[in-house]
């Protein structure tokens, strides 16, 4: 599913680790959701919004548009 | 030019090492070693003992390696990990299946009973659907 996490992570200049750490995942995930390689699920969805502050339909995309 | 102080250095992260799966292969190992001297083949468990040690090994060399690290985790690992747990884990299972149904063939073929690969292929398929029956009822 295509997303904004990569821009809202640099946009907060933080390292995928460092986010991986504030969600509780492997910075392996964080890499995969980034690259559109895995779909996180709707509890980590929701997580990675938050944690943006923002709505989780303006992160991920499920239509495909940015 | 300046030589960097023990306190400029950025610091690696000290990464602990789960010791369950090590410590598990080992107990495996000497379970292999112990069934290899008793059937009178006690190089085969040693060599078996080995190959486990091995495995274990690459658990406590390995375990800054976050790749090891979610696979010594086990429940503990993310979502991603438990996904990737998961699938590898159904095409091991249809892997041997496969396996199972072939050498029962063989067996067939040949003109003998097709034993063990019958129960075996019996426990599969029931456990299979057994999984089945209980993962629609738990939802």
């Amino acid at each position: 599913m295509r997303n904004d996490v990569r821009t809202l992570r640099l946009e907060r200049k933080l390292s995928q680790g460092a986010l991986a750490e504030a969600l509780g995942v492997s910075r392996q995930t964080i890499n995969s959701i980034e690259a559109d390689r895995y779909t996180p699920s709707l509890p980590l969805a929701i997580a990675l919004a938050r944690f943006f502050g923002r709505p989780v339909e303006e992160v991920f995309h499920a239509d495909g548009n940015r | 030019m300046q030589m960097a102080t023990d306190d400029q250095r950025p610091r690696r992260k000290r990464v602990p090492i789960n010791w369950s799966l090590p410590i598990f292969s080992a107990f495996l190992g000497l379970v292999l070693l112990a069934a290899g001297w008793i059937g009178g083949n006690p190089l085969l468990g040693l060599a078996m003992l080995g190959i486990m040690l091995a495995f274990g090994a690459i658990f406590v060399v390995g375990h800054r390696s976050e790749t090891i690290r979610m696979m010594a985790a086990g429940r503990g690992a993310d979502e991603r990990w438990r996904s990737i747990d998961l699938r590898a884990t159904a095409f091991s299972g249809m892997v041997v299946l496969a396996a199972v149904i072939v050498a029962f063939l063989w067996e067939i073929a040949h003109g003998r009973s097709g034993n063990p690969w019958a129960p075996l292929g019996a426990l599969g398929g029931v456990s299979y659907l057994a999984a089945l029956l209980w993962f629609r009822w738990r939802g």
